[in-house]
């Protein structure tokens, strides 16, 4: 064969391999808003056409309101968009969208944990006056008082709530049954039925925890310490609370239950734990509760029949809170947007009517009173319990950034890398610098 | 051509490089020398970020790991590839198909790749290459925990992902290369491995500092593949200089632009010093031409 000819066939054959690739990768699609539930969204046709971008991570939980919001307030001249985004993504997205005079977004899905940050440094519309305003047309008034609260800093609102998400316990009934097992209400049963489910054989690593190195094991830290009702600082003082007894136990416990998890479970985020949890490799996980109506989904796994809830256990007999954190999702409206807040304000109020919060069930805990009752979903009696025994939010400033930069000294002593003990001399360091900060 | 003409047809890709090579180059550089967040003026702070980015130990690591990777990787990428042309050239008319599904690998996003890639080792995904060492050695190996197992696994997933690019470039060498000198080194009793080493070789020498080049560039900028294959990375001191300056920048405890920008800079002076045999020898080159 010729040089010439075999060039020909090399050009010919990238090229079919490209068109291959790139009919591959545009063969994807956006959100999923064409079956989104329609609700009344009436806004007045503004003077000339707007668009709407929605900044929203991808979940089963939060789905429901965006496409609701992009498929009831696409009208009238106006175009909502929402690109599918993950919540890494959202996470970068969001603190580039509030940096400048202008952001990309105008309507942000944010969360009580970065509120008080967002808020205090004034990237955030408060929303009291237009939340008085609609709340009649959207009945706004039965949104939970207690989540406004989290959505508030300073004595205002800067997200409408739409729905939280707490930490939920899933378990394999019918291991359960089989082995004659209880849903564990504390770690030591927690450690027991474990040990008993690995002990039977079948299932080598019973329990399955989101403890990701990068990201979710900072929860799970939180948790912990949380249920032993100490927060990670102490406000009226602005010390941290990392170097106490308290701190040191909520690390020992949650190493004791590393014998009963995948030995890589420090790579493992909360789509890794469904996945346990799908593939039978696990029988119990403690995950938030928007993860939950995955795995009763007939699609998702063959045991979707075979899944039961329960509150999550506490850490210790005597703590007066469940191993559990409480995070409200609400939308918020940046200070940067050049659209009419009036305007958007009703797009986010109509993903928050009383119809779109039934039609989020069960993905999704509703943040109005009394939605969620037994009958809602098969979680809804573990997630009531749940979300009234769960540690308290911590709505400072410097909440993130401290989580933030002790993430990687909890990873490493759940790795076993550092000692308890010196792990919590550095958590305090790195916690009091912080605080110097906003003395 | 005309002056008129040439400016005209040049004036689109000076305005390119300028606004994506030039400005955001300065940018970077005077940001280093900055305490700079989003969206807010920076403030002047001199060596200050070098000297935070060169006294972290992460730092180190991410460096010791990234050329390690480098060197390792392209290694592998020059002689694969070349055993790869060498195969796919002595083909007859499989030689397309076989090209084909080679180069699929290459073509894949490589986030999509490594993700799929991950998913051989993961047992929560199947993970078939994980059950059968397993089965053989009766061993677990931890591929996202365990360092070298780890390493290991991200440097085949590099391979996999980057030889089709050099089995290419190789093959089209190949093509290149004089069947009268190959005949005649026959007819003097070459054996194939000297064909190879002193006729094949030595022909393609531009062609191997080429795909060399190619594939340092491309192992130095890892990064979206570290995601799926070393989700705890910084843990186990498998973080590739690119992914340690945006967990600076925009992840760990975000817009530390500053630093990130200054640990840009090094990063641009590491690729100099690998890639500067290579520079030298182009220079070489083209005073002599």
């Amino acid at each position: 064969m010729s040089s010439s000819r075999g060039a020909g066939w090399v050009r010919a054959t990238l090229c079919v391999t490209m068109a291959v690739a790139l009919a591959a990768c545009g063969a994807g699609s956006r959100t999923g808003s064409e079956t989104a539930t329609k609700v009344a969204c009436d806004f007045e046709k503004p003077a000339e056409a707007v668009t709407v971008d929605v900044l929203a991570y991808n979940s089963s939980a939060i789905d429901p309101y965006t496409n609701t919001m992009v498929a009831s307030c696409s009208k009238n001249g106006v175009t909502v968009k929402h690109e599918p985004i993950d919540f890494g993504g959202q996470v970068q997205k969001t603190t580039a969208t509030l940096a400048g005079e202008t952001g990309t977004y105008d309507v942000l899905e944010t969360y009580g944990f970065v509120i008080p940050q967002f808020a205090s440094g004034e990237k955030l519309r408060p929303l009291n006056e237009l939340f008085d305003k609609y709340s009649g047309e959207y009945g706004l008034d039965k949104i939970n008082k207690s989540m406004r609260d989290t959505m508030s800093y300073d004595g205002k609102l800067y997200a409408l709530p739409m729905q939280a998400q707490m930490y939920v316990l899933a378990y394999r009934k019918d291991v359960f049954d089989k082995l004659g097992l209880k849903p564990p209400t504390t770690f030591a049963e927690l450690r027991a039925v474990s040990k008993k489910i690995q002990d039977a054989g079948e299932i080598k690593h019973p329990l399955a925890l989101p403890w990701l190195a990068s990201s979710d094991i900072i929860t799970a830290y939180d948790a912990a310490l949380g249920s032993l009702g100490t927060n990670l600082t102490d406000p009226a003082g602005k010390t941290a609370n990392l170097d106490t007894p308290q701190s040191k136990q909520a690390l020992q416990e949650l190493l004791s239950l590393r014998p009963f998890m995948d030995p890589e479970v420090t790579t493992f985020d909360q789509p890794a734990v469904q996945q346990q949890l799908f593939n039978g490799s696990a029988a119990i996980g403690i995950m938030f509760s928007g993860r939950m109506a995955d795995l009763v989904n007939k699609s998702n796994t063959r045991f979707h029949d075979k899944f039961a809830f329960a509150p999550p256990p506490k850490v210790a007999e005597n703590a007066p809170r469940q191993y559990s954190a409480l995070s409200v999702d609400g939308w918020s409206i940046p200070r940067n947007t050049k659209v009419d807040p009036d305007l958007l304000f009703q797009v986010i109020a109509s993903s928050v009517s009383e119809e779109a919060s039934k039609a989020s069930m069960p993905a999704a805990y509703p943040a109005r009173d009394g939605m969620v009752s037994e009958s809602s979903s098969p979680y809804a009696a573990a997630a009531n319990d749940a979300i009234k025994n769960a540690p308290p939010a911590e709505p400072y400033p410097w909440t993130s950034q401290i989580s933030n930069d002790i993430r990687p000294v909890v990873a490493d002593v759940l790795l076993g890398k550092t000692s308890v003990d010196q792990g919590t001399r550095q958590m305090q360091q790195i916690a009091t610098k912080i605080l110097a900060g906003h003395q | 051509m005309r002056k008129r003409e040439f400016y005209a047809l040049v004036a689109p890709s000076l305005l390119v490089m300028f606004g994506f090579l030039v400005l955001p180059l300065y940018r970077t550089v005077e940001w280093s020398l900055e305490r700079v967040n989003y969206g807010e003026a920076g403030t002047f702070v001199g060596l200050a970020n070098y000297q935070q980015a060169l006294s972290d130990p992460r730092f180190g690591r991410a460096v010791l790991f990234t050329v390690g990777l480098t060197l390792a990787v392209t290694a592998v990428l020059v002689v694969g590839g070349y055993l790869l042309a060498v195969a796919v050239n002595g083909l007859g008319r499989w030689r397309p198909v076989v090209l084909g599904v080679l180069l699929v690998s290459y073509v894949v996003p490589q986030l999509v790749g490594a993700t799929m890639f991950s998913w051989l080792f993961d047992e929560n995904f199947g993970g078939v290459f994980n059950h059968l060492v397993s089965t053989l050695t009766g061993q677990e190996v931890l591929w996202y925990t365990d360092p070298w197992p780890n390493r290991l696994l991200i440097g085949l997933d590099l391979i996999w992902h980057l030889v089709p690019f050099s089995m290419l470039v190789l093959l089209a060498g190949l093509q290149g290369v004089s069947e009268e000198v190959i005949e005649s080194a026959k007819i003097d009793g070459a054996t194939t491995l000297q064909r190879h080493w002193h006729v094949i070789v030595p022909s393609l020498r531009g062609v191997l500092g080429f795909v060399s080049l190619i594939s340092i560039m491309d192992v130095l900028r890892t990064f979206d593949a570290l995601v799926p294959l070393s989700p705890q990375a910084p843990q186990i001191g498998n973080e590739s200089i690119m992914l340690y300056i945006f967990n600076v920048a925009f992840r760990d405890g975000g817009q530390q632009l500053g630093v990130g920008s200054a640990i840009n800079v090094l990063m641009i002076l590491i690729i100099v010093v690998l890639l500067f045999p290579f520079i030298r020898n182009i220079a070489k080159e083209a005073r002599s031409a």
